[in-house]
């Protein structure tokens, strides 16, 4: 071999062990799998991540979406858990069901991941407590966190501009309640439930009666809530009054000694269940069906069959859009009505709405780390502006302080005021029996079957027993 | 040959390794498969089971090839109704002597504590009761409304294919459709029924208003699916009729009323009393109408919905296994009361 072969045959050799040493680690293919409603804030939680996400690990993340109507999620989703199919990585969930999936051993504590990862933290800090609290804690309130916001939510006024600002309707309402007729989203906003209630008195026209200057082509009613017997479409509502009105429900967060009896069925609880249930008179015909949920109040506003609601935030992108709102170009929002204290002081508490999203148990090794660096993507700044200029919400206060918040959205200026009022229900495992109860109880109410009372002691002693059986109080 | 050989002969025969020994790969299914869900882990006891499992499925396909041939062909459908109706069946029966719940990992021997709850606990009785009125109603409607539309379509009229057809659709369709279906037809706002109402009294028109109501809006749209079912099996009823007799009785001049009991109901008495008994089985499992319609309220939970609630929304496997088990005990119940009561009539006959 001459001294040229010998250069070459070297520098091929030291070239190719090089290569071996220096050669790339190929970046791994990972797919993690979510359950998720199928609905607008999921929607655009995919079509975000399909239009930027990049892992910052090198490796192919591929998140897998699985849409679920809603009202099959719990059942298919609880399906899926409790088979140990092991499916999903990360999953949508109610707040309510987190003691039921955590007990189960399905939702996996973060509180380590958070604590050794300091961005994490930073972000969580940088989080409104109130959705962080509801979607997050277990036992509620507690330090351990099992989840992110996904879609914050909370309820909101929907008003027909286009009635409720009307030269005739405003004289008309000024001659006979001797007050303004609330018109814009500012006078809208310091509506108590007193008004709430006289706009619904006020509005309540036949087919052929005036409406807004012209013959009303169908029945028309002021106002609308929540007051169905499915799921939790009339608890979300009556919580609401019941802590304007300074009551209570059982108080998870003081286990074993609060108590059901007594607080559930307070004298203060009777009055503010009789409230809720003084209004339903005004509402349309359905509301005596008992089947009066969320949808059907959607539905009803956006056929332009009530001139105000009280509803999710969820659902104001449909309210606004032609192709599925009659009322599209009329529609203002603002705060939700609340109760008016001897100080003039409204107090606006409620529950909250939307979902958390959680990370399951078996989710390990490189998957828990693409899992995480998914959460904190979701939840950077960047990607929270994005959501929220789609029609989502974020409970990151830095990014809903931003004065561009205010205006991706007409119903964003109600979101940072609202957030203060915010509680949540039980999150314990027996989360569902209480709610079923309850919900069959306040339907008799609804339908004018039982009075407040009666219903409020019904479910206080059913309460007290179920949460004794379980241990929850003492 | 004496006891002892014939003894030691016997378990020759167990023992041997022959592929047409089902007896011995029977012996180590039952030994074996418990076995290693014990002592191996969960991949290798299920590797072991498959392997048992097949083991007699080869030994008594051959043992059977000659033998027992017949039973050889009937054992693809008796395998598959094992694995999908009885397994799970016991299984479920097992459970119900337990306190399991599908989302916990928890699991005691409570014996028939689950049984002794739910038969004390009034709001079951309650629901049985919604459910046996539920029952009756719907039944009773589905078989008059069958009966008259089967006489309509036993004769012949213009376009009578074609509204056969019509009339046949309800019970081609899902229960959730024709569930939502009737919500939009009863409700007081959007719905048909209200709007033709109210152009008369001015008012809109709340069906599901009261329990009366709301288990009449249940009955309709239930009838108006099942109805054309009864009348397909009268029906058929009807055409075997002789044209003969009617002629004779016609000539006779015999009563229609007579003609029609003393003829035509005796061809379909038997075919009513089957639809009678596939109705009323099916009525005592009513869910989605009622799911859908009111979700229970205004009292119209039905004990199948109950049963949801216990299984799918509280987890409550053990117990709402047990509540299964009681209602199949009455249908039982009630379909030998049926089959008793038709095979007097045929032996009166």
């Amino acid at each position: 071999m001459n001294r040229t072969s010998k250069l070459l045959t070297t520098l091929v050799v030291a070239g190719g062990m090089g290569l071996s040493f220096s050669a790339p680690s190929y970046a791994e293919e990972i797919t993690l799998r979510m359950a998720v409603p199928d609905w607008p804030p999921t929607r655009i939680m995919k079509k975000l991540f399909d239009e930027n996400y990049e892992a910052k690990s090198g490796n192919s993340v591929n998140l897998e979406f699985d849409f679920i109507p809603w009202p099959d999620y719990y059942t298919r989703l609880n399906a899926s858990l409790t088979s140990g199919e092991q499916k999903y990585n990360m999953a949508v969930s109610d707040s309510q069901w987190l003691g039921a999936f955590i007990e189960g051993g399905y939702y996996r504590k973060l509180n380590d991941l958070i604590d050794a990862d300091p961005e994490l933290k930073t972000i969580l800090d940088g989080m409104h407590q109130a959705p962080l609290q509801a979607y997050g804690t277990y036992p509620y309130k507690s330090e351990n966190i099992y989840g992110f916001p996904q879609m914050p939510d909370i309820l909101i006024t929907y008003a027909r501009t286009d009635v409720l600002c009307e030269a005739s309707e405003q004289a008309a309402f000024m001659a006979k309640y001797s007050t303004k007729l609330p018109c814009t989203p500012e006078e809208l906003d310091q509506m108590d439930w007193t008004m709430y209630g006289n706009i619904g008195e006020f509005f309540q026209r036949k087919k052929g009666d005036m409406l807004a200057g012209e013959p009303a082509t169908d029945d028309f009613y002021g106002i609308a809530y929540q007051a169905g017997k499915g799921y939790d479409f009339s608890s979300m509502q009556i919580n609401g009054f019941t802590w304007q009105h300074g009551a209570g429900i059982w108080d998870e967060t003081n286990i074993p000694n609060a108590q059901a009896e007594g607080v559930v069925n307070s004298d203060l609880a009777v009055v503010a269940l009789d409230r809720y249930l003084s209004l339903l008179k005004y509402m349309p015909p359905v509301v005596k069906t008992g089947s009066m949920d969320i949808f059907k109040t959607d539905e009803l506003f956006r056929e332009g069959k009530i001139a105000m609601n009280v509803q999710w935030i969820g659902f104001a992108e449909s309210a606004i859009n032609p192709e599925t709102s009659k009322v599209a170009n009329d529609v203002a929002f603002a705060s939700m009505p609340g109760l008016r204290k001897a100080d003039g002081r409204i107090d606006r508490s409620s529950n909250i709405g939307g979902q958390p999203f959680v990370i399951m148990t078996w989710t390990e090794g490189q998957e828990i780390i693409e899992a995480v660096d998914f959460v904190k993507w979701w939840l950077s700044s960047d990607i929270q502006h994005q959501f929220a200029a789609a029609g989502g919400q974020s409970a990151i206060k830095a990014v809903y302080n931003d004065p561009k918040y205010v205006t991706y959205r007409p119903w964003n200026r109600t979101w940072a005021s609202g957030l203060e009022w915010q509680r949540d229900v039980w999150h314990i495992p027996q989360f569902f029996e209480l709610l079923v109860q309850q919900q069959e109880q306040f339907d008799l109410a609804i339908t004018g079957k039982q009075d407040a009372k009666t219903t409020l002691g019904n479910i206080a002693s059913f309460q007290q027993r179920l949460l004794e059986d379980a241990g929850l109080i003492q | 040959m004496n006891t002892t050989t014939a003894a030691h002969s016997s378990a020759g025969k167990l023992l041997a390794f022959r592929w047409d020994n089902w007896r011995l790969a029977l012996l180590a299914t039952l030994i074996g498969v418990p076995l290693s869900a014990f002592v191996l882990p969960n991949f290798a006891a299920v590797v072991a089971t498959c392997i048992l499992g097949g083991l007699l499925v080869i030994t008594s396909v051959v043992y059977s090839w000659t033998r027992h041939v017949g039973g050889l062909l009937v054992a693809p459908a008796i395998a598959v109704l094992v694995v999908m109706n009885i397994f799970p069946l016991l299984w479920s029966l097992g459970l119900s002597f337990y306190n399991y719940r599908a989302d916990r990992q928890s699991l005691s021997f409570i014996g028939l504590r689950n049984y002794e709850r739910l038969l004390s606990d009034p709001v079951v009785w309650e629901r049985l009761t919604t459910t046996a009125t539920l029952v009756v109603l719907t039944v009773a409607v589905q078989m008059v409304v069958g009966f008259l539309f089967a006489l309509l379509f036993s004769k012949q009229f213009p376009l009578r294919r074609y509204l056969l057809i019509l009339v046949l659709t309800p019970m081609m369709l899902s229960y959730v459709a024709v569930g939502a279906f009737f919500r939009y037809y009863y409700d007081p706002t959007f719905g048909l029924v209200s709007q033709v109402v109210n152009m008369f009294t001015d008012e809109p028109f709340v069906l599901i208003s009261s329990t009366g109501g709301a288990i009449a809006a249940i009955v309709i749209a239930d009838a108006w699916m099942w109805a054309p079912f009864v009348m397909l099996l009268v029906l058929a009823g009807l055409v075997s009729v002789p044209k003969h007799l009617y002629e004779a009785a016609s000539i006779d001049r015999v009563p229609a009323w007579r003609r029609f009991w003393s003829i035509t109901f005796p061809y379909v008495k038997g075919l009513l009393m089957l639809a009678l008994l596939f109705r009323t089985i099916e009525a005592f499992k009513l869910f989605d109408v009622v799911f859908i319609l009111t979700d229970g309220g205004q009292s119209t939970e039905t004990i199948a919905l109950y049963v949801y609630r216990q299984a799918i929304q509280f987890n409550k496997t053990s117990y709402s296994a047990s509540l299964s088990y009681i209602l199949l005990f009455t249908v039982i119940v009630l379909t030998n009361l049926y089959l008793y009561l038709a095979n007097r009539r045929t032996k009166e006959g």
